[in-house]
Parts: C-alpha cells; sequence; structure tokens
C-alpha cells in the first residue's frame, strides 16, 4: 500500500465528508434541528445532477445550480410543514417527520430514476492528475477546492456579515433574537433551504466518485453525524476539522483493515468520544454556531 | 388622564390564559406620550405575564386575547419582531444580552428602524453617553457583565431601536441601590424626552419616585388605579404585599 | 359503568373479535397470512411504542432489536438445531446485551445524540448484516425449521400461516398485557414524569437517564419477540430485515392512532398492512404514501386519528364542547 496515496485518497474523502456535513452544522449548531433526511436529500441532489447530465444533456456546470435550487426548495417545504414543532423545539416530531420526509424521497426517486445503480462521469471525473506514483483526478481537487472555499465563505459571513449575525443571534438565544426584531422564522426557513441547497452541491461534487443509487443516502448521513458532533456542534471550523480527520481515518482503515467497515469503525470511534468525552472533541460550549 | 393627552399605548380587554387558568384579565389601560405607568403587585400576579403577553412574547401557549394599539394602529395579531419592529418594546427580566457576544455586538444586534416623528433612535454613542460604564466595558463578553450592565445594555439595546413604548419588566431586580437611582434617573430624563413607559416593579417605593401612574396588579386583575401621588400611600398596596385580607 | 370496568370486559371482548376474524374474512392463506404478519409487526411496533409515548424519546434502534430477534433464532435453528424455545430465550438475552450497551454509552447524553446512536447502530447493523459470512452475508440464512412449541408430549407446531396465527395471536396478546403492566407500573409512572417534566422528575428523585436505560431494556425484548417469530413465519432471514421500511412502519404505527393508546398500535399496523396487501399502488409508491401519512399525523394531527374523533364524538354526545385542554404529550409546558 502507497502511504501517501492513501493520504491523498484520505484528503479528498475528508473534504468531501466536511462539504456534505456542513448543511448539518449550520442546522443542528442554529436551529437545532436534525434532519434524517440528509442521506435522501443528497441521494436526489445526486441523481438530479445525474439527470440533468445524462438525460437532459445539461451541462455540468449548469447541473449542479439546478440540483441546489430544488435541494433548497425541498427544504423549505420541510420547514413550511415542520414550522410548528420547529417553534415548539418538538425535537421527536421534527426527527420523525424528516425520518418520513426521507422515506418519501427514497419512493418517489426510484419511481423517477429507477433502482438501478447509475454513474454520473463529468469531464472532471475522467480526467486524471498523475503526479510521480500518486493519482488522483480532477474531479478530486475540485472537491477539496469546493470544500475550502465553501467553508471559508461560511466563516466568513457568519462572523463578518450583518446576516452572519442575525444567524448567530438565532443560534444563541431565539427568544432574545425576536426581541431585537429578529424574524426568526425567516431565519429557520433560511438555514433550511441552506442545508438543502448545501447537500445538493455536496453530492453534484462528490456523486462522481462512484456508482449512485436511489436506496443510498444511509452512510452519508452516519459520517455527517460522526463529523459535526466530532467538530463541536454548530463549529464551522470543527466541521472541517473533524472532516478532513474523519477521511484519513477511513482511507487508512479501510487500505489496512477492510473497506467494507469502515462506516462500522468511524462510528465505533464516535462511540468512543462520546463516552470518553460527551461533548465532543471542542473544548467551547456546544450551542450556537461559530 | 385628560383626553388631550396623546395615547401612544392602548390596551383593551386583555386576556392570557394557561391551560383554563386566567393568568391576566385586564379591562383597559392607556399609556399616553410620556408618560410614565408602573404596574405593581405581589410575586405571581401576573405583571410579567402582562407586559410579554403585550410584545407578544408569551412563554409557554396560552391563550391571548384582546386589543393591543400602538400608536393608534392594531398589533395584536402581529408576531413579536413586528411589533418591535413597529416600537414596540420590550426589556424582559433576566433574558437580556447575547453572552457570546461583546458589548458593542450586543448593541449592534439591535434593528435600525426608519426614523419617524414621536421616535427617537438612539445612536451607540449616545448609549454610552447615557451609560457611560457600557462604554468602559464595551469590548467585555456578555456573560462577563454584572447584573447592573446586563440591565444597562439591555435598556441601551431597547433605545437603540427607536421604542414608542418602553416595556421594562422588574429593571431594578438583584442591583445594588445606587444602581436602581441610576436606572430610574435615566427613566425619568427619557420620559421627559417624549417616551413612553410601561413599568413593572416589585419594588413599589422606587416605581413610585418615576411614575406618573400606578397599577396594583392582584391575580391578573386591576385592583387599584391612580395618579401615583394618591394611589401610594394606599393601605391596599401594602396588604397586596403582605397577604393581607382586605377590609 | 366505570371506564375501568368497560375496559375489563371490552378487551377481551375485541380480543375473542380479533381472533377469529381471519376466519370470518374467509379464512384463506392470504388472510391468515396478512395477520400473521399485523400481529408480529404490531408486536415490533409496542417495543418502540414504549420509548415513544411513554418516555418520549425517539429510538430508531428497534430494527436493529427486531433483527436480533430473528437472526438469532435463524442462526440458532439452523446451526445449532435449537429449538423454539430455546431461540426465544436466547434472542431476549442476545438483545437485552446489545441494549445494555447502547443504552449505557448513551446513558449521559441528550435526546437528540441518543436518537442518532440509536439510527447509526442501526446503519451499521445493516453493513454488518450485509457482509458477515458468520450472518450468511448478502443471502442470509435459510431453512429454518417450523414453529414447534412442543412441551411434555403436548404438540404446539405450526406449519402454514393458518397455524401459526393462533401463536401469533398469543404473542400480540402478551405483548399488550406486558405493556399495559408497564403503564400502570412505577417505572411506567417514572418514564412519563421523565417524559413531562425532566427537571420536576429529577427533583422528586427520579434519575432520568436511568429510567432512559430500564425503558430502553424493557422495550428491546418485545420487538425481539417479534423477530423471532418473523423468523418462523419467513422461514429465512437476511439482511432486508433491517431495512428502513420496518422503522417507518413502526413509527407511523406509534403516532398514527394517537400516543398511549392501548390498542393504537395494532390497530394502524393493521391500517397500513391491508393498505399494502389489498390496495396497493405499487412498491414505490407504497412507499410515499405511508412516509407521507407519517409527516402529515405529526404535523397537522399531532394527536393521531383518535383526536380528529374527540370532537366528532363530542357532537355525537349532544354536550356543549369542554374547554380544550392545552397540556398535552405534544405539548407539555
Amino acid at each position: 500500500m502507497n502511504l501517501t496515496q492513501q493520504l491523498i485518497n484520505g484528503i479528498v474523502l475528508g473534504h468531501a465528508f466536511a462539504l456534505v456535513a456542513i448543511g448539518w452544522t449550520l442546522l443542528l449548531g442554529v436551529a437545532r434541528l436534525v434532519n434524517f433526511g440528509h442521506g435522501q436529500m443528497y441521494m436526489l441532489g445526486a441523481f438530479v445532477t445525474w439527470w440533468a447530465v445524462v438525460k437532459a444533456g445539461v451541462p455540468y456546470v449548469l447541473a449542479v445550480p439546478i440540483a441546489m435550487a430544488i435541494g433548497a426548495l425541498f427544504g423549505l417545504v420541510m420547514q413550511r410543514v415542520m414550522l410548528k414543532a420547529t417553534f415548539e423545539q418538538n425535537l421527536v416530531s421534527i426527527m420523525i417527520m424528516t425520518l418520513g420526509f426521507g422515506y418519501v424521497l427514497h419512493g418517489g426517486a426510484a419511481l423517477v430514476f429507477g433502482s438501478t445503480g447509475q454513474i454520473l462521469d463529468t469531464a472532471l471525473s475522467r480526467n486524471d492528475i498523475t503526479i510521480g506514483d500518486l493519482w488522483f483526478t480532477w474531479q478530486d481537487a475540485a472537491i477539496v477546492i469546493a470544500a475550502i472555499v465553501v467553508f471559508v465563505g461560511l466563516k466568513w459571513v457568519l462572523d463578518g456579515t450583518r446576516v452572519g449575525r442575525l444567524v448567530r443571534m438565532v443560534a444563541e438565544d431565539p427568544k432574545l433574537a425576536m426581541l431585537a426584531g429578529v424574524n426568526v422564522r425567516r431565519v429557520y426557513y433560511g438555514v433550511f433551504a441552506f442545508e438543502g441547497a448545501a447537500v445538493a452541491f455536496a453530492a453534484g461534487m462528490v456523486a462522481p466518485r462512484t456508482p449512485i443509487l436511489t436506496s443510498m443516502g444511509f452512510e452519508e448521513v452516519i459520517m455527517t453525524f460522526v463529523v459535526v458532533v466530532l467538530g463541536g456542534i454548530g463549529s464551522v471550523t470543527g466541521s472541517y476539522v473533524a472532516g478532513v480527520a474523519l477521511g484519513l481515518f477511513t482511507a487508512l482503515f479501510g487500505a489496512l483493515v477492510s473497506p467494507a467497515y469502515t462506516t462500522a469503525a468511524a462510528f465505533l470511534v464516535l462511540i468512543a468520544v462520546l463516552v470518553l468525552r460527551p461533548r465532543g472533541l471542542s473544548a467551547g460550549p456546544a450551542a450556537g454556531a461559530h | 388622564m385628560s383626553a388631550s393627552v396623546n395615547v401612544v399605548l392602548r390596551v383593551r380587554d386583555l386576556r392570557v390564559a394557561y391551560a383554563g387558568n386566567q393568568a391576566v384579565d385586564l379591562k383597559s389601560l392607556d399609556v399616553g406620550q410620556g408618560e410614565v405607568v408602573g404596574v405593581v403587585g405581589a410575586n405571581g400576579a401576573g405583571k410579567s405575564t402582562l407586559v410579554n403577553a403585550l410584545a407578544g412574547w408569551s412563554r409557554g401557549a396560552p391563550r391571548v386575547t384582546g386589543e393591543v394599539a400602538l400608536g393608534g394602529q392594531r398589533v395584536d395579531g402581529r408576531p413579536t419582531h413586528e411589533r418591535i419592529r413597529s416600537g414596540l418594546l420590550l426589556v424582559p427580566e433576566g433574558r437580556l444580552v447575547f453572552g457570546r457576544m461583546n458589548v458593542e455586538d450586543n448593541l449592534s444586534t439591535a434593528f435600525s428602524p426608519l426614523a419617524a416623528p414621536g421616535r427617537k433612535v438612539y445612536t451607540r454613542d449616545e448609549i454610552y453617553e447615557l451609560f457611560p460604564r457600557l462604554k468602559e466595558r464595551r469590548h467585555h463578553l456578555g456573560s462577563q457583565l454584572s447584573g447592573g450592565e446586563r440591565q444597562m445594555l439591555g435598556i441601551g439595546r431597547a433605545l437603540m431601536m427607536g421604542p414608542r413604548v418602553l416595556l421594562l419588566d422588574e429593571p431594578s431586580i438583584g442591583l445594588a441601590p445606587k444602581l436602581v437611582q441610576q436606572v430610574l434617573d435615566t427613566m425619568r430624563t427619557l420620559a421627559r424626552s417624549g417616551l413612553s413607559i410601561l413599568l413593572v416593579e416589585q419594588n413599589v417605593r422606587a416605581a413610585l419616585e418615576v411614575v406618573d401612574r400606578l397599577l396594583l396588579l392582584e391575580r391578573g386583575r386591576v385592583v387599584l388605579e391612580g395618579p401615583a401621588a394618591q394611589v401610594g400611600n394606599d393601605p391596599r398596596i401594602a396588604q397586596a404585599y403582605l397577604g393581607v385580607a382586605t377590609a | 359503568m366505570t371506564s375501568q370496568r368497560m375496559q375489563h370486559i371490552a378487551l377481551p371482548l375485541v380480543g375473542l373479535g380479533v381472533f377469529v376474524a381471519p376466519a370470518a374474512f374467509g379464512g384463506t392463506g392470504s388472510v391468515y397470512s396478512a395477520a400473521v404478519l399485523i400481529a408480529i409487526f404490531a408486536v415490533m411496533a409496542y417495543g418502540l411504542d414504549v420509548i415513544v409515548s411513554d418516555l418520549g424519546e425517539v429510538s430508531l434502534a428497534h430494527t436493529v432489536f427486531f433483527a436480533v430477534g430473528s437472526y438469532t433464532t435463524a442462526w440458532l435453528s439452523t446451526k445449532a438445531g435449537a429449538g423454539a424455545w430455546v431461540t426465544l430465550g436466547a434472542s431476549i438475552a442476545v438483545v437485552l446485551i446489545f441494549a445494555a450497551f447502547i443504552g449505557l454509552v448513551t446513558l449521559r447524553l441528550r435526546e437528540f445524540v441518543f436518537s442518532l446512536v440509536t439510527y447509526a447502530v442501526a446503519v451499521v447493523a445493516m453493513s454488518v448484516a450485509s457482509n458477515w459470512a458468520f450472518l450468511g452475508g448478502s443471502d442470509g440464512i435459510r431453512g429454518i425449521p417450523m414453529l414447534d412449541l412442543s412441551i411434555a408430549g403436548l404438540p404446539l407446531t405450526a406449519r402454514n400461516d393458518g397455524e401459526l396465527w393462533p401463536y401469533a395471536f398469543a404473542l400480540l396478546a402478551i405483548t399488550i398485557y406486558v405493556v399495559d403492566r408497564f403503564r400502570h407500573s412505577r417505572l411506567g409512572a417514572a418514564a412519563i414524569m421523565t417524559h413531562l417534566n425532566p427537571r420536576l422528575a429529577t427533583m422528586s428523585g427520579i434519575d432520568p437517564a436511568r429510567v432512559r436505560l430500564q425503558v430502553f431494556l424493557v422495550s428491546a425484548p418485545i420487538s425481539a419477540a417479534a423477530g423471532w417469530l418473523y423468523a418462523y413465519q419467513r422461514a429465512y432471514v437476511s439482511a432486508d430485515v433491517l431495512e428502513n421500511y420496518f422503522l417507518i412502519l413502526m413509527l407511523t404505527a406509534v403516532v398514527l392512532m394517537g400516543r398511549r393508546q392501548l390498542l393504537g398500535p395494532l390497530a394502524a399496523t393493521a391500517l397500513v398492512l391491508m393498505q399494502e396487501k389489498f390496495f396497493s399502488l405499487g412498491g414505490y409508491v407504497d412507499k410515499i404514501v405511508l412516509g407521507s401519512v407519517l409527516v402529515l399525523v405529526l404535523a397537522f394531527f399531532p394527536q393521531g386519528l383518535m383526536g380528529l374523533m374527540r370532537p366528532l364524538r363530542r357532537i355525537a354526545q349532544r354536550r356543549a364542547p369542554s374547554q380544550t385542554v392545552i397540556t398535552t404529550v405534544e405539548n407539555p409546558k
């Protein structure tokens, strides 16, 4: 096994994990909402991109924004239906409803796109970069660059803009934010739309790496969960670091031990962390977006 | 109250009920321009419930009915943030600051309304002038502030949102007497500049120093009402606090 | 007549009715098959019902408990020739180990982290069951013998769904009895208190974390027992018992009728399965329907279908509408 090659795989995989998890970072950190439909929304993003490129002949550069728009729309619909539960902070109902939404997406996608695996090839994924013994594709490079751009961008928006301050206010104390004139409902809508668009974007970028199935999405939820909890709930920097670390771990575990049980291994790492340090690895307070 | 005074806050038949339990039953309340109206009563009399309901900010999910009008326009159907933006500001008891932001940022979280007649929108510098202590501590986090400083911050932020009516819920709680005095003085100054204030207080003596009119609340109902000079010495007030049965 | 006495009379009558229902509906193979499956899945759902309705938390691991029951039964009966009583006992024992592990790991965690961990357990279990040769990999374990609970010379076997029905019914009846007893027990009361007001519960000397663990340990064997019987009914077990379908079915069964209704999960399971068997719109559309029902019930009818019936019942009894009680299991504040 070529260690450097595995490290490169790990870095690419890690950036993919971080990118898939970014919607959840905001959703959990700001609105304390858990979206169990995350995996199916990822699947939807992947399939819309695939359909646009392969079946409708739309250029990849346009297909991804289309998937993002549909993802954002779905996020808005979900939040609209769950609005009452969100305001009542009825987490049980929300969790079950997002599971239900995910299931509907699964059935709908299977109906529209079929149940066979598909491959999304893009100009980027077909072209390799070889440096000596090492190998990766332009798609891989794009994933890393995209992840970095998105994370830096989100951090900048949260810390430096007025919109970001509104989001941080709602994250810390929604009731107090109301008294400061913030339309908290609109912020929740925005955060859910971001989750929808972000996960669709991640899908559009990462899906070309492997065949996609309408039954997929569950492992993505686990990895996202691990990333967000390990990084400290609501921490943008934390999610990035945790994502890359998890990617490296997964790549090395897959190469050294077994590729089939990487999700199980990641999960066990999470369990270990939760048992030893219930607040995740980040030392700061667990709530809020930062 | 003479008819020529401009009524800024008009409340009629406000009822707040939790699971069949009537927490507030207010027939009428008017606050005029530049008037300071005090609401006093023992613990659990419904004072906080009243002002929270006026702002649309009730805890839990009670049934709230009645009319609330700000400057002649009905606001009782509107969500909290809209009432805030229209100039009905609440400085609640306790929840005053964003702990993770510093004083400057906390003040910046204030929504900036458009200037309008009857609405003075304070700038951050004006708040620092009003509360020099906040200026000294302006880079400290909200969680590092003392009780009095948080109170000043809460009031300061409210002022930056251009209030037409300021609802204050127990601003003197937990404050040293000197600070209480400072808060009261500030209120008097604000009222003189035209701001209408509805002051909820447990500390009757402090309230009497600054209010024009006083309401005594008992189990959600107004049992006594009148100008401060008249009502201040009414034995019913002491009885309400000591739980002694009225004659 | 007090409602307690009415229950004592009505319940056995309902039970009798349910027992003879398949025969009354024609007694064909497919009717008995539907009835057996309804009973099995209802029992599976009752395990979840205890956690969701009483404790007020979401466990997504009950599909794993169901699978543990099925796999333990399948493995022991085919590889070790164990009889039905042994497999039942072993299923419960193994599931208790799983539940204890999950429960202890999540002991001090917040509710939504608990739910996420249970979800992760289910996903990991699916990948393990599909890949591990010990459990048959993607083929699963086949050739499970017929159910044989014979004791002391008394033959108690079931060769087909028709003969399996009395055993399924018995399991269902016992489960409902256990759930009822739980709800009237101290643990049940503690669970409700923890659900509605954790702070008050703590001040009354109840440890919410321990209550969660104990309720978890009570609920797991119920779903495992359903898995045990399912193995005999299907005669083979594979990783598809861990599919999301069972989870969504369980959740719908718990919320459709309304929380904490004793016969709620049974009625709901019957409705869902009958739609699938007799009014199916195709596999994928059924998925969409089931998922949508789950979402719509929670979003717009949080009190379930029984909640809709209350105002209707009031009109039927021509009484003035009573004052709406705002405090519900949904909205305890």
